[in-house]
């Protein structure tokens, strides 16, 4: 991969996380808020996964897959709390 | 040839991911946004992960091959969970079009 490719790649994702930070508080509802949320981690593992490409070593995609893993979990518990108060019914 | 193939996915999946950002920026209500953020956004880290995989070692392709999967098991079941919590809630549509058939 091209270095200015990957510089050009990692300062745009930086730039698309920094617009969803701004964008968590300034959102209308809670469920648009856990959308964010779960979008940031998305972007997250995005950018872990330009890194592990370009370093050639596999441990920013270990990283890459617990966040997969722990954001899908904590997306369901805040749905859940948001429809009925209580995490798991 | 291959790191064409991985700058191109590269490329791909970041245009691909602005959109999804760009569309959960400027959609009007949270039904309309979860069409960017689950479809748009898990496609843009999809491709990302592809660019990582054609160029990697083993390790790196196993893990690749295991996030996409997870991912698409899991980021369909996300956004329904959070169109389903909305609609409970009685979250309003702001869509022009919008039609609610409940």
């Amino acid at each position: 991969m091209s270095s200015v490719i990957f510089y050009a790649g990692i300062v745009w994702l930086a730039l698309l996380l920094g617009v969803m930070v701004v964008r968590l508080p300034r959102a209308g509802t809670t469920a648009q808020r856990i959308l964010v949320l779960d979008l940031l981690t998305l972007i997250l593992i995005g950018l872990l996964a330009l890194t592990a490409g370009e370093d050639q070593r596999s441990y920013a995609l270990d990283a890459a897959l617990a966040l997969a893993l722990l954001s899908f979990i904590a997306t369901l518990a805040a749905c859940r709390y948001h429809e009925n108060r209580r995490p798991f019914t | 040839m291959t790191p064409i193939l991985a700058d191109a996915l590269v490329v791909l999946g970041l245009a691909i991911l602005t959109v999804g950002a760009y569309g959960v920026v400027r959609m009007p209500d949270v039904y309309t946004q979860l069409h960017a953020a689950s479809k748009a956004a898990f496609l843009g880290v999809a491709a990302l992960l592809m660019s990582a995989a054609v160029r990697g070692d083993g390790a790196i392709i196993a893990r690749a091959v295991l996030i996409i999967a997870l991912l698409t098991v899991t980021t369909p079941v996300a956004a329904h969970a959070i169109g389903r919590a909305a609609r409970r809630r009685g979250e309003p549509m702001r869509s022009p079009a919008a039609i609610d058939e409940t």
